[in-house]
């Protein structure tokens, strides 16, 4: 293990309790209840779970098992253990970590729609038209990305008090986000377990679960599926983000990697399988009262978070309020540990190499960051937000985990990885673990790579202009690699 | 709710909350 530097004064989790909670915290957020589902139901509904375990076995564990091993062996942040491998490889740890910087730029701006909510849930003063409150009162919506429209100032404060509580968590350390993460990891996993209880009270709610869970196999003949399958559990565990190459970088060298891999995977893909009750309890309530089917509701992303759950909140015979305000805390303290983790990788990187205080580089980066999610706050920020996440999910994150596989599985010695593993942890992983990850986790993300390129090429995205999907989708990406190559070149202290 | 959604949903939580049962076993066994 020639490879292994440790700094001086290396900062430690004070617990591998709090390692696992803020790797969870990281995991699990927002497309938990949001995404899953949704994607669920609409790949074979309870079937879907068989590739969904195939996916999460196969590709989300093992490539946690990776960056766990990359972040404790190498004792870094990406850049710094990139470029332990190779000099010139650099910029594809910065690479790393700016993606995450720019998926929290409109992330927090979610966040912050949370947060209003939680506030407006006090009257449900959305009302009887929730859909119109959202989209006109709210957001001021735009016709489209080029119709900027007014900033929404509801939404600026709340950007402003979710930046600054990153700000706060981040500036101490790793010790402080143990601190944090013992309280928003377990509190939004029990209200999300009340909030179950009560939907599934609720009449129609076993209409809704068994939309959610009756299973069609004849979907699992279909390769979409197991694609959909790959895509949510790669999304969902944080990978390719850097995030859980720096936070296993401050584990203690005795530490166990792989048992800590499982724990964590298996948490997250729980608490969406529990969400899946959350959300489709009260949408079958939802139909039932209002005498609609289930597929005419909106059961995914925002129009979920922000218009079928709200409407569902507003005909609850009782404390209506009370399980909105539940509902939205829960959210803000799932997003708040996701949000935060995608910032950490890139002070520590500028803390790292240019030897400038915590405090300073969370403070740059958070000002950096609140001024970048400023255009998601205007009238325009619901379109703009849509494309940039679109292209950095299918596009930014795809190609960094696939870039991850290529050097740590060709240029790198793997072997070294998978012994440094064994030599800490409970369970061995065998040579097994080599195939997955220079074989059949490229493949499975070459596969979504040319099936997003090719869904692209032949229909325009949501039917938006092409200058705005060069805006939102090509030049984000260009930049952050732009930058990446440059804060390569800048000689570090 | 039809039979095969609760086979389903036997089979989900199995997987997923037994697993998870048993790697926290695991760990706290280890004493690491």
């Amino acid at each position: 293990m020639g490879l292994v530097i440790i700094s001086e004064k290396k900062e430690h989790w004070d617990s591998r309790f709090a390692f696992i909670m803020a790797a969870v915290g990281s995991a699990v957020g927002l497309g938990n209840v949001w995404r899953f589902p949704f994607v669920c139901y609409k790949n074979g509904g309870g079937a879907f779970l068989i590739p969904y375990f195939v996916a999460l076995f196969t590709a989300g564990i093992p490539l946690m098992i990776l960056e766990f091993s990359v972040g404790h062996m190498l004792r870094g942040p990406p850049p710094e253990c990139f470029k332990k491998i190779g000099k010139k490889l650099e910029w594809i740890g910065w690479w790393t970590t700016l993606i995450p910087f720019i998926v929290a730029s409109y992330y927090v701006v979610v966040m912050a729609w949370c947060f209003s909510y939680m506030i407006y849930s006090v009257d449900l003063r959305w009302g009887a038209d929730a859909g119109n409150f959202f989209l006109n009162t709210f957001l001021g919506a735009t016709t489209g990305p080029f119709v900027i429209g007014g900033f929404r100032i509801p939404v600026i404060l709340g950007l402003l008090a979710i930046w600054t509580s990153i700000f706060l968590i981040l500036y101490k350390g790793v010790k402080r986000i143990g601190k944090v993460v013992a309280i928003t990891v377990p509190l939004p996993t029990i209200l999300l377990i009340i909030l179950t209880v009560r939907g599934l009270t609720l009449p129609g709610a076993m209409q809704g679960v068994s939309y959610y869970l009756t299973p069609d196999f004849s979907k699992l003949l279909h390769g979409d599926v197991w694609l959909a399958a790959y895509a949510q559990v790669f999304f969902s565990l944080s990978l390719a983000q850097g995030i859980l190459i720096t936070y296993a970088s401050f584990l203690k060298k005795k530490s166990d990697i792989t048992n800590n891999a499982f724990i964590a995977s298996l948490a997250d893909a729980g608490t969406s399988f529990l969400a899946g009750f959350t959300v489709f309890s009260v949408v079958g309530y939802l139909a039932l009262s209002k005498g609609v089917g289930i597929e005419k509701l909106g059961i995914a992303g925002p129009y979920l978070t922000f218009i079928t759950y709200p409407t569902a909140i507003s005909l609850l015979p009782f404390a209506a309020s009370v399980f909105g305000i539940m509902f939205y805390i829960a959210l803000l303290t799932f997003g708040i540990d996701s949000a935060f983790s995608m910032i950490e990788p890139i002070t520590v990187g500028i803390n790292t190499k240019w030897r400038i205080s915590k405090t300073k580089s969370t403070a740059i980066i958070c000002m950096l960051g609140f001024f970048a999610s400023l255009i998601f706050t205007t009238g325009s920020g619901l379109h703009w937000l849509d494309i940039v996440d679109h292209f950095i999910a299918n596009f930014g994150l795809v190609l960094v985990g696939l870039t991850e596989c290529i050097v740590f599985g060709y240029l790198y010695k793997l072997y070294r990885l998978r012994e440094h593993a064994n030599a800490v942890s409970d369970i061995r992983i065998g040579r097994w673990w080599d195939i997955l990850i220079r074989f059949i986790v490229p493949v499975v993300l070459i596969t979504l790579l040319i099936a997003s390129l090719f869904e692209n090429l032949t229909t325009t995205y949501m039917g938006y202009p092409a200058w705005a999907i060069i805006a939102g989708g090509v030049i984000p990406l260009l930049v952050i690699l732009i930058i990446s190559i440059i804060l390569m070149q800048k000689r570090g202290k | 709710m039809s039979l095969s959604a609760i086979v389903m949903l036997i089979f989900g939580s199995t997987v997923l909350y037994g697993g998870l049962l048993y790697f926290i076993y695991r760990a706290f066994k280890a004493g690491k």
